[in-house]
């Protein structure tokens, strides 16, 4: 069955994918931290049995300690589960559909993590995914919540709608603009925050985002996502007029087409060049000139990491073959 | 250990990060996670809030033995002392037990703000929210009224009576 990212998203010249993730923890139980392995293994006991009986077949479970390390690196990769919740496996189990556009963290940080994941810009949709979920939960399980401060969460930034949406943007024309910093600080006045996504923390590979909400506390999830898209499309905006800017310099215009001709002909690519090239390729797509597969290329940022083709190959791979394998798909990508 | 951005500070927030197929930590100090835009615990990337809240409550983190034991949380039994260590409560119980101490934190990093939004299935009545802070707001919404149409007469019972429960608030 296709995954999520094979699906078609909105805006993905810009924007790579959407997720929207609540956090819940049942009644009745501490919080995770005062949680012991039985205890957590108990609250993915009851998920299953009300996800059996209300949507059977629908979703898998697997408890993180049964499954090998790449796996869940690979999970981790692909934007499924945090890189903290594969950090530690004992009592953490994760719930997921086939195609994993809807699934549970389960004993992460809070009891249950619901969230959605689409590709482009779905935050209406991926909102409504969770929602759905999180209310057929509820009915059996009831959740903490607190008229005054909302749903309880572990840690008290979370409180309130305990709700973040976020957007994974490629914004390699502002990157290479200097405009960043400036995009960081506004957004933070408006209440949500832009980190890198990928890599090193001041220097985010392939100029990949991400934008989410910052408040959970008094403001509504529909309000909160109406203010998310909203500023969203308006960096696209401004991502695609820089691009068409960028398009216009000479120099500029040779980088883009060496970079072109790496994807097209490399032999062997690091998940670092492959992510470097490609987010100078999407410069491209704003003069309409040139065919650039964005649908394709998005897609592989979830199946090109190191940990992702181990498991597509079902073993370790030395460095040298992963890196031809890498090359070899790109290159499908550009036929 | 240091901050990696740079290489200042102490580091008091540790990322976990996926770099090339393996798990990696990264290291920063309280300024330039919260300039990367890391200062976000949800989206997985372990800021932890601990660090905030030691700000908030420095006699904690210097004098730790002397504490007082006696405040626990009936439920779960996590002190107060725990939650501002660790940054995490220990049951939605925690939450009224401790709410007066951690209002100010709460209102710093949530504002004076009340929850919207989606409700839980079961529907409850708040029990952190103190029945007087309800009923002063009630009454001074009155007196807005009453002010409104002139009503001075009820203007002044009105105030008394707030006057009367803030300062029995304030004293007590």
């Amino acid at each position: 069955m296709a995954k999520w990212y094979e699906l078609q998203g909105a805006e993905n010249d810009v924007i790579i994918s959407t997720k929207v993730a609540i956090a819940r923890n049942v009644k009745g139980y501490n919080f995770t931290i005062k949680l012991n392995s039985e205890e957590k293994y108990e609250i993915a006991d009851k998920i299953d049995e009300i996800l059996d009986k209300k949507l059977p077949g629908k979703f898998v479970s697997t408890p993180m300690n049964e499954v090998g390390r790449d796996l869940q690196i690979s999970l981790a990769e692909q934007n499924l589960v945090t890189p903290e919740f594969v950090s530690y496996a004992e009592g953490r189990t994760l719930v997921t559909t086939e195609d994993q556009s809807l699934s549970i963290m389960v004993c992460e940080e809070d009891h249950l993590k619901i969230q959605s994941l689409l590709p482009g810009l779905e935050l209406e949709k991926a909102y409504e995914l969770s929602n759905t979920l999180d209310t057929l939960l509820d009915e059996d399980l009831e959740f903490a919540f607190d008229k005054k401060l909302g749903y309880l969460t572990q840690c008290p930034t979370n409180i309130g709608t305990a709700m973040r949406a976020s957007v994974t943007l490629q914004l390699p024309a502002l990157s290479m603009r200097g405009q960043i910093p400036k995009l960081a600080s506004m957004v933070s006045k408006l209440g949500l925050v832009l980190s890198g996504a990928y890599g090193e923390a001041d220097n985010p590979v392939g100029s990949l985002f991400q934008l989410s909400n910052q408040v959970t506390l008094g403001i509504s999830e529909q309000a909160a996502i109406d203010n998310l898209k909203s500023i969203s499309l308006s960096i696209v905006e401004q991502e695609r007029a820089f691009r068409k800017d960028l398009m216009n310099s000479l120099k500029f215009q040779d980088i883009f087409w060496r970079s072109f001709g790496t994807l097209k002909n490399a032999r062997v690519i690091s998940f670092g060049e492959f992510m470097e090239s490609m987010a100078i390729i999407k410069v491209g797509v704003a003069t309409g000139e040139v065919e650039v597969p964005c649908e394709k290329l998005n897609e592989l940022i979830f199946t090109m990491q190191p940990a992702t083709l181990n498991v597509a190959y079902g073993q370790s791979l030395d460095r040298g073959i992963r890196d031809a394998k890498r090359a070899e798909a790109i290159r499908n990508v550009f036929e | 250990m240091l901050c990696q951005n740079c290489g200042n500070a102490e580091a008091t927030t540790h990322i976990k990060r996926i770099i090339n197929g393996e798990a990696m930590e990264i290291h920063l100090c309280y300024n330039c996670a919260e300039h990367l835009g890391y200062a976000n615990m949800f989206s997985g990337f372990g800021f932890n809030i601990s660090n905030m809240l030691q700000n908030f409550f420095p006699e904690f983190t210097r004098a730790l033995p002397s504490l007082d034991q006696s405040e626990r949380c009936p439920t779960c039994g996590t002190s107060f002392e725990e939650v501002v260590r660790t940054g995490m409560m220990g049951c939605a119980d925690c939450y009224s037990v401790f709410y007066e101490k951690l209002k100010p934190s709460l209102s710093r990093i949530h504002g004076r703000a009340t929850h919207v939004g989606k409700s839980g299935a079961y529907q409850i009545e708040s029990t952190v929210s103190p029945k007087l802070e309800d009923t002063v707001a009630k009454l001074k919404a009155e007196l807005d009224e009453a002010v409104k149409v002139q009503n001075f007469e009820l203007a002044a019972k009105l105030r008394d009576e707030i006057k009367a429960l803030e300062g029995g608030a304030n004293n007590g």
